[in-house]
């Protein structure tokens, strides 16, 4: 029975990073703006995780210059980018899965004293 | 020394002393306040540039794309960061994020500092750092060795002030003691000469002893043996050989009432002995008789005509008390002092309680005055049975 429910909970997470893949990273990697970048200039801006979402949730909804994290002179290289047609739960889902993804606590590692 | 001078000695130097070390105290704990203060605030700056130079590397890491992201880990501070909402990022340690700018108490010092823009998510910044405890104690050291130099310092100076201050009273009791010492000197001879000769005549002519002007003659030159007798006990001052002997008090009591008798009845003053007790005194008869006499003549002298004296002896005390003028209350407590009378009407130099209270302290006894202002005075000599 615990096999089959880490089985199940992996398999959820799969499906679920396949559509964040499908969904966001894909067109990213195709347009060669890296994601990491992009959520860092989030953190820079709004620190919290719910601040960001926020910020993304907007972006997504309504995708604009004006609602879009990089600065102007970007969207004169790279078009905005359309509208996602998706529902506002699954959106929010992906957003989660977008931050922990590049969460930099995942990253951050104490070094040894000096 | 002088007993008096040691006496005002002390308390020059207790007030000098006091005083001083009340005032050093009070400069001292400014001194230690303010520099404990100083260390204090350059441990602060040193944390606040090490927070310069955290927020640094932290920039660097929120740059950096490497795989792993190795935050900052110092033996000399501990630090961690905070989002917007004071939840914890990441850190050498966990502490809360509810400080003040710089926090600081007895073992820690804590520097909270606000990052803007937020790297790597981070909104705060703290850091922590051990108080460093060294300075402090180096100065606690360094103000107890002022403290102690500055304490013998002002003592050895207070002594040679103090003897100063009291030069003037040293000489003028020097001088009242030279003058008593040449005074008993010179009274010896006489007074030898006038009891030794009225001895003869009450042996050799009998007829004469009950004369008024025999009489007087005989009070006088017992006051003036008595008197003698006294001044000789303060000029040895404890420095002669005490002989202890088991003395009779009842006995002894007994004699000086007959001794006393002719000067009483000069005033007539009635003494009653009453027994209550036998009693063993362990006691120098000299000072015995220099104890009871100095109670006795005073009795008498500060009475009134027609006055009684009565000596009750007890187990454990001996009571003599009289219906005389009394002692007022302001003056109890400075006539056991030389050379201090509480009524100058009678002849005297004042020497009576202070000769009455050394042979007191000398055999532990314990002497209680009572007295009421042309009342009566009650003098208890209380021993331990």
């Amino acid at each position: 029975m615990r096999y089959l429910t880490i089985l199940i909970l992996i398999n959820i997470n799969i499906f679920a990073f396949d559509d964040l893949q499908q969904n966001c990273i894909h067109c990213h990697q195709v347009q060669k703006i890296p994601s990491d970048m992009i959520y860092r200039k989030y953190l820079l801006k709004y620190s919290t995780k719910q601040n960001i979402s926020k910020a993304m949730y907007n972006y997504i909804k309504s995708p604009s210059p004006q609602t879009s994290i990089m600065p102007k002179p970007f969207f004169s290289k790279f078009p905005v980018k359309p509208l996602l047609n998706i529902e506002d739960s699954e959106l929010k889902e992906l957003i989660e899965l977008y931050i922990d993804r590049y969460d930099v606590k995942r990253k951050l590692i104490l070094s040894q004293e000096d | 020394m002088l007993r008096s001078e040691k006496k005002s000695l002390v308390r020059f130097l207790v007030i000098y002393m006091t005083s001083t070390m009340v005032l050093f105290s009070i400069a001292s704990w400014i001194f230690y306040t303010s520099s404990k203060q100083n260390i204090i605030e350059k441990q602060q700056q040193s944390l606040k540039y090490e927070a310069k130079h955290l927020l640094s590397k932290i920039r660097h890491l929120h740059q950096s794309h490497a795989p792993k992201l190795y935050y900052p880990n110092s033996k000399e501070y501990k630090s961690a960061i905070y989002d917007l909402d004071k939840n914890y990022i990441f850190g050498s340690f966990d502490k809360v994020v509810e400080y003040d700018a710089m926090h600081t108490d007895d073992k820690i010092l804590v520097y909270k500092d606000k990052v803007e823009p937020y790297y790597l998510g981070s909104a705060y910044m703290l850091l922590a750092q051990k108080l460093n405890q060294q300075a402090i104690t180096q100065l606690q050291q360094q103000i107890f060795w002022m403290m102690l130099t500055a304490g013998v310092f002002f003592t050895i100076l207070g002594y040679f002030l103090g003897r100063l201050f009291v030069a003037p009273m040293r000489e003028s009791i020097e001088m009242m003691n030279k003058f008593i010492q040449d005074t008993t000197h010179e009274l010896n001879t006489p007074i030898s000469t006038i009891l030794t000769n009225i001895e003869m005549i009450e042996t050799f002519h009998p007829e004469i002893n009950h004369t008024d002007e025999f009489k007087r003659m005989e009070i006088a030159s017992k006051t003036l043996s008595r008197i003698y007798d006294d001044l000789s006990y303060l000029k040895l001052n404890h420095r002669y050989h005490r002989e202890i002997i088991s003395l009779d008090m009842v006995e002894f009591l007994k004699q000086r009432v007959i001794y006393f008798e002719s000067i009483a009845k000069a005033k007539e003053v009635n003494i009653e002995l009453i027994i209550k007790d036998s009693v063993i005194w362990h006691i120098d008869k000299n000072d015995a008789i220099r104890l009871i006499d100095n109670l006795l003549s005073n009795a008498i002298k500060y009475n009134h005509i027609k006055g009684i004296v009565t000596i009750i002896l007890y187990k454990e005390k001996l009571v003599i008390q009289d219906n005389g003028i009394g002692i007022k209350k302001s003056d109890l407590k400075y006539i056991q002092q030389r050379f201090q009378r509480a009524n100058s009407s009678e002849g005297g130099f004042g020497i009576g309680l202070d000769i009455v209270n050394q042979v007191v302290a000398y055999y532990h006894f314990k002497l209680t005055i009572e007295s009421q202002p042309n009342q009566g005075t009650t003098i208890t000599i209380g021993w331990n049975i």
